[in-house]
């Protein structure tokens, strides 16, 4: 089995190590025996998004969103597409934002964005920085749930965000400790089919591996036969995450206690 | 000058707090100066009127390195230097200098600066020379983005006639080249360590033109000869250049060359001269512009090349940078490291040693560091893989989990890692015992307030090992 990823503008949305979120599909892929090709999408380097199963896209700085603001609205059409035919793609931060409608930067200017999303977003100078504690409303119906020693019906992360995010789809989690999307009205993140958007860096997926094995198992679904699955991954591999959910654990604990 | 009885109350009171903490076993290298300061604000401009020459040095990595370098050379013929050598860099830091030590002149001040208190700095002191070394993305949930600090910094020097001293292989600080100031260029020609791709992918666009930059070759991170295929744009012509950079019995020896015409780097004129062997006996490509940046400060001060090159090849590591530290049976090296680029760079030190040793990373995530440790997902772990001979990785500090996790990720074997996760951000004990019992070199790397405390048990342990 393969899946073929588009790691998009890693050269320029890079910040808060959100390479990290490719690093944790390849390497839980890897463990399983599913065969991963990765390529690069960035603005000299385009690809045809339909060849692909997931897209990965990181925050970037002010800078570096500036910079692709004009290349991805070419984009536009394709990636609806991609989001429509329920492919899975992870937004991060600025990307997320980038889906809405617009977005206003600190200086009251606005800044088209793909107007794939009613999602508005108005930046502030003040930052909404911290480690952050939501709940999980990703439901699974992941085949990996049967043999996972992971058990987390929440998620962690680092929020690092000036843009507030409105929006009235389903949301990722509920805010336990943190900010979220805006700060007001404790939602964070965003689903639409198998689209996730959210402000958590950490990266996301490295201490909540259920998130990463529920897009590993969605993206496959798209592709094989559920049975096949079963048969070729479930029955050889298996992932000792110890570290993973001590690394989980103590930081919800450390979080808590603040 | 400011009332002189607030001035001397102020500088008592300082005096007060140093003792205070010098009494009660700690260290006093920010609350003296920043008691000073509650007293009377504009302290620092009084007290820099005390020195002849004031050199500030700032940028993201290499800082104290440098700090220390330009102090061992200038050392060397000075005496009244003033300084804050141990990396206090706020401006309480400068200021505590002072407090502790009083003198009514000095020749030399010497102060490594924080990027985000370089406009505090300038609003009181106008420096002879500016030394940046490098801008990378550092612990961003302080400052924003690496863009804020690099403007911070250059409207700071706006306003002040300094000589800067800038590394021209740093495209980010290619804005300050429109800086009136005079300005000194140091850098690398292509040599048997560079690169041609960037080994922290990271992109940099022209300044001029927003088109991607391209390299002739890179030396790490972004750092190298870079040029615009659009606008034509590319790095300065250097002044004091680094080449035929080799390692030699695991020190590094390079030439200089020193051309301070405005000619084609390439055309050999009457103004160039070249300078060889030069020696450093630290690991890292990283601390040859460390020594570009020290050597370009004291050659441009008039200070006799040979006894420049003596002060670096005799310059010894202290605090924690690279510091060895020996034990009867093995010897403890210890590294700061804070941010991927940093991080990169030290492994790839490391995979120039072959024997067996030992690894650890301290990561703790208090306010100095950085509450946001994501950072470790930019640096290249992957490369560890490549290093020879590691018998154990410890993970320690209050984020232990979290590069145990990282290693895991990056292809490291998780039977090797051993982790151990401090209750606060000197609980070291445990583990730093463990690898000492262990008859293998140790590489120990830590965040910004780890590096101080695994330093504090390793002297402790190294004396009791003595007895």
């Amino acid at each position: 089995m393969k899946l073929e990823i588009v790691n998009m503008y890693p050269d320029i949305l890079n910040l808060y190590g959100d390479i990290g979120n490719l690093i944790c599909i390849k390497k839980r892929c890897e463990w399983r025996g599913i065969e991963v090709d990765v390529k690069d999408f960035t603005i000299d380097k385009e690809l045809d998004f339909q060849n692909f199963d997931m897209v990965l896209i990181g925050g970037g700085s002010d800078n570096g969103q500036n910079i692709i603001s004009n290349h991805i609205l070419d984009q536009r059409n394709s990636l609806e597409t991609f989001i429509e035919d329920e492919k899975v793609l992870l937004a991060i931060c600025g990307s997320h934002q980038m889906f809405g409608n617009y977005y206003v930067n600190p200086y009251n200017e606005k800044i088209p964005c793909l107007e794939i999303f009613d999602i508005e977003t108005k930046s502030r100078k003040d930052r909404l920085t911290g480690n952050i504690l939501i709940s999980n409303n990703l439901k699974s119906n992941s085949i990996f749930d049967s043999v996972s020693t992971h058990d987390f019906n929440d998620i962690i992360g680092f929020e690092n965000h000036g843009g507030r995010t409105y929006h009235s789809y389903d949301t990722l989690g509920d805010v336990q400790v943190g900010h979220g999307n805006n700060g007001e009205d404790g939602k964070e993140g965003m689903l639409y089919k198998n689209f996730i958007g959210s402000y958590l860096h950490g990266p996301i997926l490295s201490k909540n591996p259920h998130l990463a094995d529920i897009m590993i198992f969605n993206a496959l679904k798209n592709k094989y036969d559920i049975d096949d699955i079963k048969k070729s991954i479930l029955e050889i591999n298996y992932i000792d995450d110890s570290i993973e959910i001590n690394a989980h654990n103590n930081m919800k604990q450390k979080i808590l206690k603040l | 000058m400011t009332n002189t009885i607030i001035f001397n109350i102020a500088i008592l009171a300082g005096k007060l707090a140093y003792f205070i903490l010098q009494i009660t076993g700690r260290q006093g290298t920010a609350l003296p100066g920043k008691v000073a300061i509650k007293i009377c604000p504009d302290i620092l401009g009084d007290l820099t009127k005390r020195c002849n020459k004031i050199v500030v040095i700032t940028g993201t990595n290499g800082k104290t390195t440098t700090n220390n370098l330009i102090n061992h050379i200038i050392g060397g013929k000075y005496e009244n230097l003033v300084s804050n050598l141990k990396g206090a860099n706020m401006i309480q830091g400068v200021v505590t200098s002072f407090v502790v030590n009083t003198k009514s002149s000095y020749d030399w001040g010497i102060f490594e600066v924080d990027e985000g208190s370089i406009p505090d700095v300038t609003h009181f002191i106008s420096p002879d020379h500016v030394a940046l070394t490098n801008f990378f993305r550092d612990q961003l949930d302080r400052y924003g983005e690496v863009e804020n600090t690099i403007k911070m910094v250059y409207d700071a020097l706006k306003t002040v006639d300094s000589t800067i001293i800038l590394n021209g292989d740093d495209p980010s600080t290619v804005q300050f080249n429109k800086l009136s100031n005079n300005k000194i260029y140091y850098g690398f020609n292509k040599n048997q360590f560079s690169k041609s791709n960037h080994d922290v992918a990271e992109a940099i666009f022209c300044k001029n033109c927003g088109n991607r930059l391209n390299y002739e070759f890179i030396s790490y991170g972004n750092i190298g000869c870079y040029y615009c295929e659009n606008c034509g744009s590319k790095r300065p012509n250097l002044n004091y250049v680094a080449q035929s950079i080799y390692i030699n019995d695991n020190n590094y020896e390079f030439d200089l060359k020193i051309n301070m015409g405005n000619d084609d780097k390439n055309s050999l004129n009457n103004d160039e001269t070249i300078e060889k062997g030069f020696v450093f006996k630290y690991m890292g490509i990283y601390n040859i512009y460390n020594c570009l940046a020290a050597i370009s400060l004291c050659l441009s001060e008039n200070f006799d090349i040979q006894f420049v090159k003596n002060q670096i090849e005799n310059f010894d590591y202290k605090l924690g940078r690279m510091e060895t530290i020996n034990f009867p049976d093995k010897n403890v090296v210890l590294v700061l490291s804070k941010n991927p680029v940093g991080l990169s760079e030290v492994f790839h030190a490391f995979s120039y040693d072959e024997e067996p040793k030992s690894l650890m990373f301290l990561i703790n995530d208090t306010h100095a560091d950085g509450k946001d440790i994501s950072w470790i997902w930019d640096a290249d772990f992957e490369q560890i893989t490549d290093i020879k001979n590691i018998k154990s990785f410890y993970c320690s500090g209050t984020r232990a989990n979290e590069a145990a996790l990282r290693l895991k990720y990056a292809g490291f074997d998780i039977a090797k890692i051993k982790i151990h996760v401090s209750k606060d951000e000197g609980d070291f004990n445990y583990p730093i015992n463990e690898m000492l019992s262990e008859n293998v070199k140790s590489y120990v790397i830590g965040t910004f307030t780890a590096t101080p405390e695994a330093r504090k048990i390793l002297l402790s342990e190294k004396a009791k090992s003595e007895i």
